[in-house]
């Protein structure tokens, strides 16, 4: 389970998240959407640290983070318990795709390069791109690369996956590849997820939970389904609007 | 006109001249190896923006970049005895004349192409794009391994150019090691013509020589840039 209590980060006079609380069950899929400067983003590289929020908790299973004073060691220990996708990839590009999954395992995990090796290609496996454990990250596609960055977050098995835009940078027709990807992983490996998309059918059929966040605040949680046929928002109707008319076949 | 160049005479200056060649490598490879070890430690205290030492080093690539190689080398050569003879409070005494000038030679080439490297290793790093050090840190690596595995490989690949066009400058730089009486291959030269009134067959000899060496090792970099490349896109 992770929890995070009343998260706030300001950048300068420019307040990007107003207190946010929110709890994503273990082994749960969890969506957040909402319009571009929403501080999806900032929320999700906050739990990780890559960016410090300025005041908030952080609850990972038995680890509590007072994210004001969070020390080395336990951004650390954070980072080590979870996993992210990132929008632009980040493969490692001094490393093949096998050794992209292989260098957290080695370094952090401290397995043996032989039994780093062998996790390794069960998840290339699993991402179903066997064939390309090879080959440099310039050598993939951008849905390859994010295949092999999703192959790379599993490995870890870390306590949550947080997917920062996952298929934004990607094209069209290679978006659907990721997708499915990350669906299996869900289901198949029941890993908890935490997703800032724009794909509001993904949230709908994967998804045990959707936050639609508007400013730096929450503005309606609920059920996919729910949500999506009935917003109790008035803001929230209006974003998810396009989408509805889309399935409707109106638009 | 007919003895404007003494072939004969060239081609026994040349003979001579090779057995200073490795007076001028040996300056130039131990100068390039300190140089490096210290630019990468001035890089990594400012890029970690360590407290003192952070801003020591920004000051020592300030003045580095800004002084005469010659007169860091007259510096060390003349000024480091005397400060340690004061610093000492005068129990270092003469012997400094035991140390050989190639010694303060390596030092102040050392101390002037260390700060060029500084920069060169800080524009390296900085040009790997940022998501490598984030991607790293977010499998749980921490901020050292990530850099040392992740990024530093990766800016290495971006500094090599330059560090080959900072080393040819040193070889040629280390002529003026002369200065400070080391007999090199530039010195040498020097003394040659000078006991034989002729100077044209030997800097021609002593420009082919200095050449050929350069050429070598830019070709020598040419290579270690494309293996060490290994990751990147074929280019043609």
């Amino acid at each position: 389970m992770i929890a995070l209590k009343n998260i706030q980060k300001s950048y300068g006079d420019n307040q990007v998240l107003r207190g946010i609380d929110c709890t994503i069950p273990t082994g749960s899929v969890t969506v957040i959407i909402g319009p571009s400067g929403s501080g999806k983003t900032t929320l999700l590289r906050g739990i990780n640290f890559l960016e410090r929020a300025d005041k908030g908790e952080i609850i990972l299973d038995d680890m509590q983070v007072d994210v004001e004073k969070a020390t080395k060691k336990e951004i650390h220990a954070l980072r080590q318990r979870t996993a992210m996708v990132f929008q632009s990839y980040n493969l490692f590009q001094n490393k093949t795709a096998l050794e992209n999954i292989m260098e957290g395992l080695v370094v952090v995990k401290k397995l043996t390069q032989a039994q780093a090796k062998e996790k390794a290609e069960v998840y290339l496996e699993k991402v179903g791109l066997v064939e390309k454990g090879s080959f440099y990250p310039t050598q993939l596609s951008g849905g390859q690369q994010q295949r092999i960055g999703i192959a790379r977050a599993l490995a870890l098995d870390p306590k949550v996956i947080l997917f920062d835009e996952p298929t934004s940078a990607l094209d069209p027709e290679l978006v659907g590849e990721v997708l499915d990807t990350m669906k299996r992983a869900a289901e198949e490996v029941k890993c908890t997820m935490l997703v800032v998309t724009h794909e509001i059918a993904f949230a709908r059929d994967v998804a045990d939970q959707m936050i639609f966040m508007e400013g730096g605040n929450i503005v309606e949680e609920g059920r996919p389904r729910e949500m999506i046929q009935a917003p109790q928002e008035e803001r929230t109707r209006k974003f998810l609007s396009r989408f509805t008319l889309q399935q409707a076949g109106i638009c | 006109m007919g003895n404007v160049i003494d072939f004969s005479f060239a081609l026994e200056v040349f003979g001579k001249l090779i057995g200073y060649v490795p007076v001028t490598l040996g300056l130039a490879l131990s100068s390039m190896f300190f140089a490096s070890v210290l630019g990468l430690a001035v890089m990594f205290v400012r890029w970690r923006r360590i407290p003192v030492l952070g801003q020591l080093a920004t000051f020592y690539v300030i003045i580095g970049r800004a002084l005469p190689t010659l007169i860091v080398l007259y510096l060390v050569f003349f000024g480091l005895p005397l400060l340690l003879l004061i610093l000492s409070g005068g129990k270092v005494n003469n012997g400094f004349n035991q140390i050989s000038p190639l010694v303060f030679a390596v030092l102040g080439l050392t101390l002037h192409s260390g700060a060029y490297l500084a920069e060169i290793f800080r524009t390296a790093v900085q040009s790997v794009n940022k998501g490598q050090m984030e991607a790293a840190l977010s499998v749980g690596m921490t901020s050292w391994e990530s850099f040392r595995r992740i990024v530093l490989p990766q800016a290495a690949v971006l500094a090599l150019p330059l560090m080959s066009n900072q080393f040819l400058g040193l070889i040629k730089g280390t002529s003026i090691a002369f200065m400070i009486t080391v007999m090199e291959l530039f010195g040498a030269a020097n003394v040659i013509s000078s006991l034989n009134n002729r100077y044209l067959e030997v800097y021609i000899a002593t420009a082919i020589l200095y050449w050929l060496v350069s050429i070598c090792f830019e070709k020598a970099f040419q290579m270690l840039e494309a293996k060490m490349s290994f990751f990147k896109e074929r280019k043609i």
